[in-house]
C-alpha cells in the first residue's frame, strides 16, 4: 500500500474519536463491499446460498445505518452503537460472529472518549474473547482464528509503539497471514482449494480501515478479477443506488492493451456496483448506469476489445417483478393464546412457508437473497406475539447463529431447536404440543429431528473436488444431510445416486419438496421414477418453491 | 347382595371374559350404507375394517334404546340381583351413558350408572374391576372401579387423520394438523377426550411413539393392545413388548380389534393399547 505521508501526518494529529471510528467503519464496510464478490467465491461448497460476503456486508451496513446520522464524539460510545447495529443486522455465522467482536471490541474501549494504544489493543484483545465465548464449539481456521491472530499481534506490537496507526497496520498483515494459513488448519478448506472465507471478509474490513487512513481508494478491488462462475447479480439487487436505471453486462475479449485498474476507473466514472469476471479468456463486465449513460460502458468496451455479448435490463422492472414474487399470498399461520408456545420457522419458499403454517407454525421468517434473516429479522417474529414462550426453527445450519443470537438479545423465554435442514424443522414441528412446557417441547423436538434424512439437489456453482467427490461446475450436486456425497448429469439421476446413497430401501416415506427452477410436471416426473423403483415406499410431492434447490427431501 | 353388571359394546371386552363374569354387553349400533346393525352381528370386526376405505356413505354409528337397556336391567333384577352396576362410554363422546341413565329412571334405586370417561378396553378394565369385586359388595366394587380408572391410561396411532375429520365428532384441535402433508396423529383418550398428543409421518415412527408412551405408563397390572384391522401390526407390537418390557406387563395381554362403531371415525390399520397402572 502507498502511505500518504502527508495526509498521515495530519491524521495523526486529530483525535482518535467517535467520529475517526465512524469513519474507520464506512471506509471497512465499503472495502468489504468492493470486494464482497471475492468473499462469496471462497465457499468451500460449491452451492448457490450461504453468501459470506454478502452476509458480513449486510451485517456491516447495519452497522453503519446505526451510526451513519450520528455527531457522537465519544469513542466508546460511538462503538456501542456499531455494536448495536451490527447485532440487529448480523445474518449468517459469519455476520453473527462478526457483530460478536463488535460487541466485545465496543466493550473493550467503552470508557475510551478517545482510542490510544492501548485502549485499542484492549478493544482488539476483548473482541476476540467475546467471540470465542459466543460459540459453544470454536473452530479453528476461521475468523475466530483470524481474530485471535490480530489480537495477538496487536498486543505484540504495544510493545514497540504507542501509535495506533502502526499498531492497525501490523494487525491488517497479521490478519492477511492468518487467513493465509487458515487451509492448514482446517483441513476441508485445503481440499476446496481455498482460504476461509469469513476470515477473509474481516481481513478486508481492517484491511480497508487501513487504506483509508493512507488515502487509498477503496472503490474498485485491488486483486485481479472474480472467476466468472462466482459472479452474483442477485445480490447486486438487494441495494440499487438511487439514479441507477439500468444493469448492463457485457461480454468481451479484450484486446492487448486491456489495463485492469485503468477499466476499473474508467466505468467508476459511470455507474456503479461494478463487477468484473474472467473466464478462459473471456471477461464479462457487470454495472449499473442511470438513464442517460445506459451505452456508455457499451461504447467504450467495444473500443478496448470484441464484444461477444450484451444484455442490458432496466432495474425498476426487475425489481418490481421482485417484489411481487416476494410478496406471499396469506398465509395462515396459528393463533397463540398467552402461555402457549409459539414457533417461528425460518422458510426458504412460500410452499414451505404453506406447510410449516399448517403444522402450527405462528410466524415464518423468510431469507432474503442469501437465505439468511437477521438477528433483527427473526426478533421482528416473536417479539409481538402474545405469548413469552418462543421455539425458533432456523432449519439452515447458517441461521443457527443468528436464531441464538435472537434468544441472548430478548427478554422473551426463548429455546432454538437447531434444525439444519427444512426436513428436521417439519419433523421438529410434529412434535409440539403448544400447551407443553417449553424445555420439554424442545427436548421432544430435537429428538424427532434426529430421525429424518435430508437430502439436497442444485447445481455446482464452481468445480471442486471434496469429500472424494469430483464436481464440475454446472453438474447436478446431491448432498446428504448437509455432506455433499455425488456429482450427476441431471436432476433425475442426482435423485436416484441420492436415494441409493441413503440406502432408502430402509425406510417408508420419501417426500420431495421441489424449487422455484423445477415444474411441477418435471418434479412429478422424476417422483414417478422413483416410485417404480421404490414400489413399496410412500413418495410424496409437495411445492416448496425454495430458489437454488431443485429438491429438498426428506426421507423416514 | 348379588351385583349384576352392564356394559356396552364399545367396551370390548372379549367373549371368554364376557361368559366368565356374566357380564351384560348392550350392542350399539353401527350403520352401514342405509342398514342398521347391532354392533358384532352382520358384519365381522376384520371384513368391516378391510372394506371401510370403500365404502360409498360413511358408516356411522348410534346408541342403543332405551328399551334395550330397560330388557337387560329387568332381566337381571328378576334373576336375583340385588343391584346392577351399568359401565358406559364415555359420557362426553357419545349419547350410550344418558341413553342408560333415562332407562336406569325406571329402577329408582337399583341401578348406578358409571361414566367411564374413557373408550375401548378403558371401560372394559373398569368392568373387569367391577366385576372382580362383586363378590364383596356394591361399595367395594365402586370403589374397584374408581381406583382401576384413576390409573388408565389408553393411547393410540391413527393411520391417518382423515376418518377423525370425517366423523366431525374430534375437537378441532386435532384435525387442525398438518393439512400439507399427510401425517399419522396420535391421541390419547383420558378424562372424556380425546386428546392429540402429536402427529408422526410414518408407522415405524408411529410404533415407536407408543413403545414410548407404553414404557412411560412404567409397570403394569393389566394391558390390552388394540387395532383396527391391523392384526399383523399388533402382533409384531406385542412381540416387541415381549422383547423388551416383559417384566413390566401382566402375564395376560389381550390382543383385540376395536368395536366397529370407535373402528369407524378412526379409520383402518390403527395402532393402540388400554392399560392399567399397578398401584
Amino acid at each position: 500500500m502507498r502511505m500518504d505521508i502527508v495526509r498521515l501526518d495530519r491524521l495523526r494529529r486529530r483525535p482518535f474519536d467517535g467520529q475517526a471510528v465512524k469513519r474507520l467503519v464506512e471506509a471497512g464496510l465499503t472495502w468489504l463491499k468492493t470486494n464482497q464478490q471475492i468473499v462469496n467465491s471462497l465457499n468451500v461448497f460449491p452451492v448457490p446460498d450461504g453468501d459470506t460476503g454478502t452476509n458480513m456486508t449486510l451485517t456491516m451496513t447495519s452497522a453503519w445505518n446505526e451510526i451513519k446520522d450520528s455527531g457522537e464524539k465519544h469513542a466508546g460510545r460511538m462503538a456501542a452503537m456499531v455494536a448495536k447495529g451490527a447485532l440487529m443486522g448480523a445474518r449468517g455465522n459469519s455476520g453473527v460472529i462478526l457483530s460478536q467482536l463488535w460487541r466485545g471490541f465496543a466493550r473493550g474501549i467503552q470508557d475510551s472518549e478517545v482510542i490510544d494504544a492501548a485502549s485499542l489493543v484492549k478493544g482488539f484483545m476483548d473482541a476476540r474473547d467475546t467471540a470465542y465465548k459466543g460459540v459453544v464449539k470454536p473452530v479453528e481456521g476461521t475468523i475466530l482464528t483470524v481474530s485471535k491472530d490480530t489480537a495477538t499481534a496487536a498486543e505484540a506490537t504495544l510493545a514497540e509503539t504507542q501509535d495506533p496507526i502502526e499498531i492497525l497496520a501490523k494487525c491488517v498483515s497479521a490478519a492477511d497471514a492468518s487467513v493465509v494459513r487458515t487451509p492448514d488448519l482446517l483441513p476441508v478448506l485445503k481440499q476446496a482449494g481455498v482460504v476461509d472465507s469469513g476470515g477473509k471478509g474481516l481481513f478486508f474490513i481492517l484491511e480497508g480501515m487501513l487504506r483509508h487512513i493512507y488515502g487509498e481508494s477503496l472503490d474498485a478491488p485491488i486483486s485481479s478479477v472474480q472467476p466468472l462462475s462466482s459472479m452474483n447479480f442477485e445480490s447486486a439487487m438487494q441495494e440499487i443506488e438511487e439514479g441507477q436505471d439500468y444493469e448492463v453486462v457485457v461480454d468481451f475479449f479484450p484486446d492487448s492493451q486491456f489495463k485492469l485498474q485503468k477499466f476499473y476507473g474508467k466505468l467508476e466514472e459511470m455507474g456503479t456496483s461494478i463487477q468484473v469476471g474472467e473466464g478462459e479468456g473471456m471477461y464479462r463486465m457487470h454495472i449499473h448506469v442511470p438513464l442517460d449513460k445506459r451505452y456508455e460502458p457499451i461504447d467504450y468496451i467495444m473500443g478496448i476489445g470484441t464484444i461477444t455479448k450484451v444484455a442490458m435490463e432496466n432495474l425498476t422492472a426487475q425489481m418490481d417483478e421482485i417484489d411481487s414474487k416476494t410478496k406471499s399470498s396469506k398465509l395462515e399461520l396459528a393463533t397463540i393464546e398467552p402461555g402457549q408456545i409459539a414457533v417461528v420457522a425460518v422458510s426458504p419458499g412460500p410452499g414451505l412457508s404453506r406447510i410449516f403454517a399448517s403444522l402450527g407454525v405462528a410466524a415464518i421468517v423468510g431469507g432474503g437473497q442469501t437465505m439468511n434473516p437477521s438477528t433483527k429479522d427473526i426478533l421482528d417474529a416473536f417479539e409481538n406475539l402474545p405469548t413469552d414462550k418462543v421455539i425458533i426453527l432456523p432449519n439452515n445450519k447458517n441461521i443457527i447463529l443468528a436464531a441464538n443470537q435472537a434468544k441472548d438479545v430478548t427478554v422473551k423465554s426463548v429455546q432454538v431447536v437447531p434444525s439444519k435442514t427444512v426436513p428436521q424443522g417439519l419433523a421438529a414441528m410434529l412434535s409440539l404440543n403448544p400447551d407443553g412446557e417449553l424445555d420439554s417441547v424442545a427436548d421432544k423436538m430435537i429428538k424427532a429431528m434426529s430421525a429424518v434424512r435430508t437430502g439436497e439437489i442444485t447445481i455446482a456453482t464452481r468445480s471442486v473436488e471434496i469429500d472424494g467427490v469430483k464436481v464440475k461446475e454446472g453438474q447436478v450436486i446431491a448432498l446428504l444431510d448437509g455432506k455433499l456425497i455425488v456429482s450427476s448429469g441431471s436432476v433425475e439421476e442426482g435423485v436416484m445416486a441420492f436415494l441409493e446413497k441413503v440406502k432408502a430401501e430402509e425406510y417408508e416415506l420419501i417426500t420431495f419438496f421441489y424449487g422455484e427452477d423445477l415444474s411441477h410436471a418435471e418434479a412429478n416426473r422424476v417422483a414417478d421414477v422413483v416410485r417404480k423403483k421404490y414400489p413399496s415406499h410412500e413418495i410424496e410431492v409437495q411445492e416448496g418453491g425454495q430458489p437454488h434447490y431443485q429438491f429438498i427431501i426428506s426421507v423416514e | 347382595m348379588k351385583l349384576g353388571i352392564v356394559t356396552d359394546s364399545t367396551s370390548d371386552l372379549p367373549q371368554y371374559l364376557i361368559e366368565q363374569h356374566e357380564i351384560e354387553v348392550v350392542p350399539t349400533i353401527l350403520i352401514l350404507e342405509g342398514k342398521e346393525y347391532a354392533d358384532g352381528q352382520g358384519i365381522s370386526r376384520e371384513e368391516f375394517y378391510a372394506r371401510l376405505p370403500d365404502f360409498k356413505t360413511a358408516p356411522s354409528t348410534a346408541a342403543p334404546s332405551i328399551g334395550e337397556f330397560s330388557e337387560r336391567y329387568e332381566k337381571l333384577l328378576s334373576n336375583g340381583c340385588d343391584h346392577i352396576i351399568s359401565i358406559h362410554a364415555a359420557g362426553a363422546l357419545t349419547a350410550i351413558l344418558n341413553v342408560a341413565r333415562q332407562a336406569a329412571v325406571g329402577f329408582p334405586g337399583r341401578i348406578t350408572t358409571i361414566d367411564s370417561l374413557s373408550l375401548s378396553m378403558g371401560i372394559g378394565f373398569q368392568v373387569l374391576a367391577a366385576a372382580e369385586a362383586a363378590e364383596n359388595g356394591l361399595k367395594a366394587a365402586l370403589v374397584a372401579v374408581e381406583s382401576a380408572r384413576s390409573r388408565l391410561n389408553v393411547f393410540a396411532a391413527l393411520d391417518t387423520l382423515d376418518y377423525l375429520r370425517r366423523s366431525g365428532r374430534v375437537p378441532a384441535a386435532v384435525t387442525m394438523l398438518g393439512s400439507a402433508l399427510s401425517i399419522k396423529p396420535l391421541i390419547e383418550v383420558a378424562d372424556s377426550q380425546i386428546k392429540a398428543i402429536g402427529a408422526v409421518r410414518t408407522t415405524r415412527q408411529a410404533n415407536e411413539r407408543m413403545m414410548s408412551f407404553l414404557k412411560s405408563s412404567g409397570k403394569l397390572e393389566r394391558l390390552a393392545i388394540l387395532h383396527t384391522g391391523a392384526e399383523a401390526r399388533a402382533r409384531e407390537f406385542l412381540r416387541q413388548v415381549m422383547d423388551e418390557i416383559s417384566q413390566s406387563v401382566p402375564r395376560e395381554i389381550m390382543m383385540l380389534n376395536v368395536t366397529t362403531v370407535i373402528g369407524t371415525h378412526a379409520g383402518p390399520n390403527g395402532l393402540g393399547f388400554a392399560a392399567v397402572r399397578s398401584e
